[in-house]
């Protein structure tokens, strides 16, 4: 069987990105990332403990920025009432089109770093891991460089990712960290229960330790200035453009704020992908009306997941993208569950035929629910997420393609040019 | 009763009947492995048939060794039943004999503590039925009088014990592989 | 009280005999992977274990 399907990303790994400054993570940035400008700016970070922790992180609701938006309070606490936690700080960021750990790597490697060591002290780990992407080399030489800057004694253990959509996933992180292949296995439980070697694993993205390190070196009150009384504080989005040569932008925006001031205005039809490769497709007119708020958004079906929001310019086909998309994740398959080796690509394929204009809607969409959560990862589900709500929400493009049209430019090949 | 040439007899049936049921056991144990479902017998009745053909054989084994022991016309102890050096009576031929219930012994208890195990613990330790079949086939032809002068008609149990495994492999090696996770679709890059 | 079939998707290698014993709560996909169609009842708990058992890559879980 010819794999002609296993493609590139459509989003490439970004070289440049443009970090905007911000109202706290990315306050400051022209003072440069060093430990000394971090220090000048944040001051020392207290010694603080576990119980003082916890009810911080349990009072501003710290959520994880990893995707999943899972309270960090819950794994903290799992992780605490047990012996010889771990602690993870996952910079892996397997997502192309998503930026914004790498924007914490260039510009606030220490805030990262400050709210992992709180946490490891808080817990008595002797030690903390950091687990940097395989094919990002800026933010490896950034956070090695600000490894060595650091002064408290806290041991940092690094791990780079191979390559892949998936190597960031948490049980392929903690297969790395064993010595095992970067890729996901199946898990019995929780890794704040039992995660690496066994031991209770406090994992968790970039972002999300940045967020403690700012409770740690400013406390709650002051991070309760930003955002709404039930989603206090701030988060990272990623603003990316199909069809063009636009560096990323990495903004940090506080919750509740309306997209309408995020992003500037479209035109109401301009197609958004919310949430990355393994996202939701919506429409502006709906996501102009809502606000930053990984609650609102999910009870809207468009999860914010870890951010990235991409924008379709007019010329490039959606639809076109989102096959291009799925042929990509089809080939980023760990390959180790049947459903997901079989049914990415067939869901890809079909995609591409529905774009071509001889595909079957009702099996891509029969296809979508049978991948989904039969796989040791979210991968299969993503997808299928990505896919179902192309079906949905592109359904006039669908409709125009099996007739054999498309508005956007297309190349020879149906794909998007 | 233990004088006379009842035990014997009843030893050497026993062993030879195992040697077969042992030797069936293998040949499904090969033919059970790997392929898709659907095909002739439902998949979990060759698994039951291997299974239960396998527990049998053990007993059979049970059998030949009592009988081996008990017998006093040939001075075999019970402990070198399972320790295969030492003996007085045929030391090298009984010593394998021995060596293939120890064998059959290690892949019998991990099998019914199967689902205790991880697979690969119980995977490498069932790799030794090769061993132990191998073994019974070595033991039968050396200790077995009858065979020890290759007689013509008397090697006949033993060569088409190897025979029918030789077949059984044959015909796995001739299956198509099914596809597999991991065969069908690489990563990209 | 009803359990759960789980499935350890890295070991399945889609021999379906979980199908051929529990066909109640476990169809196969087009490619022979299980599918869990429903939960395990108190009538199909011995059928249950025996697809476990069964399994040649100890794949299959009973939850509950």
């Amino acid at each position: 069987m010819t794999s002609t399907l296993a493609a590139r990303s459509p989003v490439p790994l970004p070289d440049d990105i443009t970090v905007l400054p911000g109202p706290a993570l990315l306050a400051g940035l022209t003072r440069g990332p060093s430990l000394a400008a971090h220090r000048h700016q944040f001051g020392a970070l207290p010694w603080i403990g576990l119980d003082v922790l916890q009810d911080l992180v349990g009072r501003v609701g710290v959520r994880g920025r990893g995707g999943a938006a899972f309270p960090f309070a819950t794994k903290l606490e799992t992780v605490a009432r047990r012996r010889r936690p771990v602690v993870v700080v996952n910079f892996a960021e397997g997502e192309p089109a998503s930026a914004k750990d790498m924007a914490l790597a260039l510009t606030r490697p220490h805030l990262v770093l400050d709210g992992a060591v709180a946490a490891a002290r808080a817990l008595g780990a002797r030690e903390i891991h950091v687990v940097l992407p395989g094919e990002r080399v800026r933010v490896q030489a950034a956070m090695h460089l600000a490894s060595e800057e650091r002064d408290d004694r806290m041991r940092i253990r690094v791990h780079t990712t191979t390559h892949g959509f998936v190597s960031g996933q948490s049980r392929a992180v903690i297969e790395l960290m064993s010595g095992r292949p970067n890729l996901p296995v199946t898990a019995w439980e929780p890794e704040a229960l039992s995660g690496f070697a066994g031991r209770p694993t406090l994992l968790s993205n970039a972002e999300t330790w940045a967020q403690v390190g700012l409770l740690a070196l400013g406390g709650a009150s002051s991070y309760r200035r930003l955002g709404t009384q039930v989603e206090p504080g701030s988060t990272l989005v990623t603003l990316t453009r199909t069809g063009s040569a636009t560096t990323p932008e990495v903004h940090e925006v506080a919750f509740g704020t309306p997209w309408s001031e995020v992003i500037r205005p479209l035109a109401p039809r301009t197609e958004v992908l919310v949430g990355g490769f393994h996202g939701s497709w919506t429409r502006w007119e709906t996501l102009s009306s809502m606000r930053v708020s990984p609650t609102e958004m999910l009870a809207a079906g468009i999860p914010l997941g870890a951010g990235v929001v991409h924008v379709a310019d007019a010329a490039t086909c959606p639809l076109a993208f989102t096959a291009d998309v799925a042929a990509y994740l089809a080939g980023e398959s760990a390959g180790r569950c049947g459903p997901c080796v079989n049914g990415l690509p067939a869901i890809a394929r079909e995609l591409r035929a529905v774009v071509g204009g001889h595909g079957d809607p009702a099996r891509l969409s029969r296809l979508t629910g049978l991948v989904t959560g039969r796989g040791a990862c979210a991968h299969p589900d993503g997808t299928s997420r990505l896919v179902r709500t192309a079906l949905t929400t592109l359904a006039d493009e669908v409709e125009a393609h099996l007739h054999g049209r498309c508005g956007r430019a297309l190349d020879a090949d149906g794909r998007a040019s | 009763m233990t004088d006379g040439p009842l035990l014997w007899y009843l030893n050497r049936s026993t062993g030879v009947v195992l040697l077969v049921l042992l030797t069936v056991s293998v040949a499904l144990g090969v033919l059970s492995i790997g392929g898709r479902p659907g095909r002739g017998l439902p998949r979990f009745v060759s698994q039951a048939l291997h299974r239960n053909v396998a527990l049998l054989s053990v007993l059979m084994l049970l059998a030949h060794v009592v009988t081996a022991v008990v017998d006093e016309y040939v001075d075999i102890r019970w402990w070198q039943a399972v320790v295969p050096v030492g003996a007085s009576y045929e030391p090298l031929w009984l010593g394998l004999g021995t060596l293939s219930l120890d064998l059959v012994a290690a892949v019998t208890v991990t099998s019914l503590l199967r689902t205790r195990l991880s697979l690969r613990a119980w995977r490498s330790v069932h790799l030794l039925s090769w061993a132990a079949w191998v073994v019974a086939v070595v033991h039968s032809v050396g200790i077995g009088t009858d065979l020890s002068s290759l007689d013509g008609l008397a090697v006949v149990p033993a060569a088409a014990c190897v025979v029918v495994v030789a077949l059984s492999l044959v015909v796995r090696l001739a299956r198509p592989a099914p596809p597999v996770a991991g065969q069908t679709w690489g990563r990209s890059a | 009280m009803t359990s759960t079939i789980r499935v350890d998707w890295p070991a399945c290698r889609a021999r379906g005999l979980c199908h051929e014993l529990l066909p109640e709560v476990i169809d196969l996909d087009e490619w022979g992977y299980p599918v869990v169609t429903g939960t395990v009842t108190a009538e199909l708990l011995s059928d249950a274990r025996a697809a476990v058992r069964a399994c040649p890559q100890l794949a299959l879980r009973l939850v509950g």
